[in-house]
């Protein structure tokens, strides 16, 4: 009987880019001036941290708005974070395009890209920072497009640029508003007289910057373009991406909703944590059944900024009820959730980059056996899914729990509310978190341990020492993030005193991220090192011991692995990443609706004989075939009733203009 | 009340035990009456399973001296071995005895596990079991009593 497995959408093996001649020079002419970039935000960012500076406007720059740039602890975190981000990429660009032949277009805008990302967090103006705004969607459009010669690609960097643009929309119409309602255009002036605008106005402008951010920063139902783009641009791309430029989306919400028109009705509050909770466990669960490595973690940005708005929702909704000490545990859980994220996922984007880079797979299915050849590449992704998994040692321990601290101390005697809203928040958070898990062990133990599955896979090689070295830079944040987040402990808490909690001027204490974290108001600390050291003491010790009683054991055996009597285990013995996922994704079928279809064939003397069995399953966005199918088809629909005054006739079309030119001057009378 | 006083009826099933074991080999473990074993069907008719479970059933209670079925050889201190060894389950065997930890124990089940049975000379057998892996303890009997198979064990478990 053969079997043929085919699962998941089918993950080609990305073909060389490009046939353009190779200048070695340019690639590392672009990387260099990438690293440069980040550095110049890392300083930019620090000195906005450290500093208070007064606006800077640059007038010559652009005509009639110009350029209005504002240095504040608040952008200056995201400066300092994109800047960080940019640096292991830049670094690990060197190794990457040499080794996929990333074209001289792809290279140049990278720090075109990064120049952008750093503009909209530096601006002090709407109109800057929509400029920025629109600057980077431009330039990540042209990044996603790269390898464009494949018909994937273009599909995805269609969807990616409908999508970015419709949220520019959303942005455009809520900050003119904002802006015309206010009566000034730079962030200081509009913070100045927010007094001015009217809730309903308020109302309208929350509404329209939560879809405009939130398809930035991948939240539900506007993911859709994540799991799509991530895969398809270069790795060294799709980690700028998901670690830098979805937290613009964040940095949006809490810019313009929290600090600008901060503190918000509590409804704003319910709305981030529903939006945030869903956007968690949708993202994780989708995350937990991907079989394409890139795909997996374009799933888990929308579960971790999903995490991110729904601290910031509990804060909002904390202040909202009274409860500010417990609010800024929760601010600081966002902040602090966000670096981690930041450097975990950067990392995870290079390792599948390195991945891509030594075999030309994406598809988990067919990996594994990659320790082997791939050391380094592994341990460095091991950290990588560590710090995804939300477990001590790993980055995103100290934030996930800061979070569930906050959560599970919400005050909730005298609030309905709040009563209802903290234990859903904290199962969402459990039940992500736990899942999260599920699909870090997936892609470290199926990509990465047993044996090959493939013959790619077998002829792995390890990445390139510069790609290595941007790796271990972003391990180090990692380790830093995991291990003493009091490093970054006072950029935290000057950001987080940007935002606004209350009506009284006077802001609570803030968390201390210290080498012991005590909470304001609530009785629990933690501290990660000491936690750390301990269970390294407590594994060198079980592993002392177990060496002082193997003395007394006899001698060891070597004998052949237990396979059922079989003579020796094949690679289609081990389990896959569809295998591991199955029962899972029987649990929440409802959710995922896969589609699967098994082909039996007979053989023709009996049906008892089975000749072939063919296996197909694919789980298809459930948010993207309800939602979007009939949202596309609808303006399919509408375009073509509207191509029927499109006749070709040149008279009809001037008959057009006529009418059109008549209606504007009837109306402008 | 049909099964409670059928029950009340019969009273005890189990099969007394005769009198002590007659050891054929030194118990694997060093210990008396712990025995974990691991079945393995070389080519059986599968009479001489029934005659297994039944010696294992609640009649015949095999447990009680000390023989418990696991379900890996990773687990076992013996092999029950059945049937004559086919061609395609010689390898098997020899694969399943070595992965069975040191000291250990084969017991052969079955005239066929003995001398290949009615099966002797037939194009799909290797052999009896002994002609494949070595053997410390045979069962007579086609198939063999469950009392008989008890028999066995106790002369391993000593119980």
């Amino acid at each position: 009987m053969t079997t043929a497995l085919t699962a998941g959408p089918a993950a080609p093996a990305q073909a060389p880019v490009s046939a353009t001649p190779r200048w070695p020079w340019l690639a590392r002419a672009a990387s260099a001036l990438t690293v440069a970039v980040g550095v110049l935000g890392v300083i930019a960012g620090v000195a906005g941290l450290v500093h208070r500076f007064a606006p800077v406007r640059v007038g010559w720059l652009i005509p009639l708005i110009g350029l209005r740039l504002h240095l504040d602890p608040l952008g200056g975190l995201f400066l300092a974070l994109i800047g960080a981000v940019t640096v292991p990429v830049g670094v690990y660009l060197v190794g990457y395009a040499r080794r996929e032949h990333l074209p001289p277009l792809t290279l140049w805008v990278i720090p075109a890209f990064v120049a952008a990302m750093l503009l909209v967090a530096a601006a002090g103006s709407v109109t800057t920072f929509l400029l920025g705004w629109e600057l980077m969607a431009l330039a990540s459009l042209v990044l996603v497009l790269t390898d464009h010669r494949r018909d994937v690609v273009r599909a995805a960097g269609v969807f990616y640029a409908i999508v970015t643009q419709l949220g520019f929309v959303a942005i455009l119409l809520a900050l003119m508003l904002l802006s015309s309602s206010a009566g000034a255009d730079s962030f200081a002036g509009l913070a100045a007289h927010a007094g001015r605008v009217s809730p309903a106005m308020r109302a309208t402008v929350f509404v329209l910057t939560v879809i405009g951010f939130g398809s930035k920063a991948g939240l539900l139902p506007l993911h859709a373009w994540l799991p799509r783009a991530h895969p398809e641009a270069p790795s060294p791309v799709s980690a700028l991406m998901s670690a830098a430029m979805v937290n613009l989306g964040v940095y949006g919400l809490v810019r313009v909703d929290l600090q600008l028109l901060g503190p918000g009705p509590r409804w704003w509050g319910v709305v981030l944590l529903i939006v945030g909770g869903l956007s968690a466990v949708y993202g994780v669960l989708q995350a937990t059944v991907a079989t394409d490595l890139k795909r997996l973690l374009a799933y888990s940005t929308t579960e971790n900024l999903g995490l991110i708005v729904l601290a910031l929702g509990a804060a909002e909704l904390l202040a909202a009820s009274g409860a500010r000490s417990v609010a800024t545990v929760a601010i600081a859980a966002a902040l602090l959730h966000l670096l981690a994220h930041a450097a975990f996922k950067t990392l995870a984007f290079l390792a599948a980059g390195s991945v891509l880079a030594g075999t030309g797979l994406r598809d988990l299915d067919r990996m594994g056996g990659l320790a082997r050849p791939m050391p380094v590449t592994t341990v460095l992704f091991g950290v990588a899914a560590l710090g995804a998994c939300g477990l001590p040692l790993g980055a995103g321990f100290v934030s996930e729990w800061l979070l569930v601290q906050a959560l599970i101390h919400a005050p909730r005697h005298h609030d309905a509310t709040v009563a209802l809203a903290m234990p859903l928040a904290v199962g969402a958070v459990a039940l992500s978190t736990g899942l999260a898990v599920t699909a870090m062990v997936k892609a470290f133990g199926v990509g990465f341990l047993a044996r090959p599955r493939s013959p790619e896979a077998e002829r792995a090689r390890e990445a390139e020492p510069s790609m290595l070295a941007g790796m271990g830079l972003a391990a180090a944040a990692c380790a830093v993030l995991a291990l003493t987040p009091s490093l970054v402990g006072g950029a935290l808490r000057r950001a987080a005193a940007a935002i606004p909690l209350g009506p009284v001027a006077a802001s609570p204490a803030h968390v201390r991220l210290d080498a012991r974290i005590r909470l304001p108001g609530v009785a629990g600390s933690i501290a990660p090192g000491w936690l750390a050291v301990s269970l390294l003491a407590a594994t060198a010790c079980a592993i002392g011991l177990s060496g002082w009683g193997r003395r007394h054991r006899p001698p060891r055996a070597a004998v052949p692995l237990w396979a059922c009597g079989a003579d020796e285990l094949s690679p289609r013995m081990q389990y896959t990443a569809t295998a591991f996922a199955e029962p899972l994704q029987r649990v929440f079928d409802d959710v995922l609706r896969p589609d699967t279809d098994i082909e039996i064939t007979h053989h023709a003397e009996s049906r008892y004989l089975v000749q072939k069995v063919h296996f197909r399953a694919e789980i298809v966005d459930g948010i993207e075939r309800r939602l979007y199918q009939p949202i596309e088809g609808a303006v399919r629909a509408w375009a073509g009733w509207v191509r029927r005054a499109h006749s070709g006739n040149v008279h009809l079309y001037l008959g057009y203009g006529a009418i059109g030119l008549l209606v504007v001057l009837v109306l402008a009378r | 009340m049909g099964w409670w006083s059928r029950i009340g009826r019969i009273g005890r099933i189990v099969e007394p035990a005769k009198t002590g074991p007659v050891l054929a080999v030194e118990p694997p473990t060093g210990v008396r009456g712990s025995l974990q074993v691991r079945h393995v069907d070389a080519g059986s008719c599968n009479g001489c399973e029934v005659e297994i479970s039944g010696a294992f059933g609640p009649v015949y209670d095999a447990e009680r001296f000390g023989a418990r079925l696991v379900a890996s050889p990773r687990h076992a201190d013996a092999l029950l071995v059945t049937g004559v060894v086919t061609r395609n389950m010689a390898q098997p065997l020899r694969n399943t005895l070595a992965a069975v930890p040191e000291p250990r124990v084969v017991i052969a089940v079955g005239d066929c596990a003995r001398n290949c049975g009615v099966f002797a000379g037939a194009y799909g057998v290797v052999g009896a079991v002994r002609d494949v892996v070595p053997v410390d303890v045979e069962v007579p009997g086609c198939p063999p009593r469950p009392g008989d198979i008890i028999e066995a064990l106790r002369s391993v478990t000593g119980r």
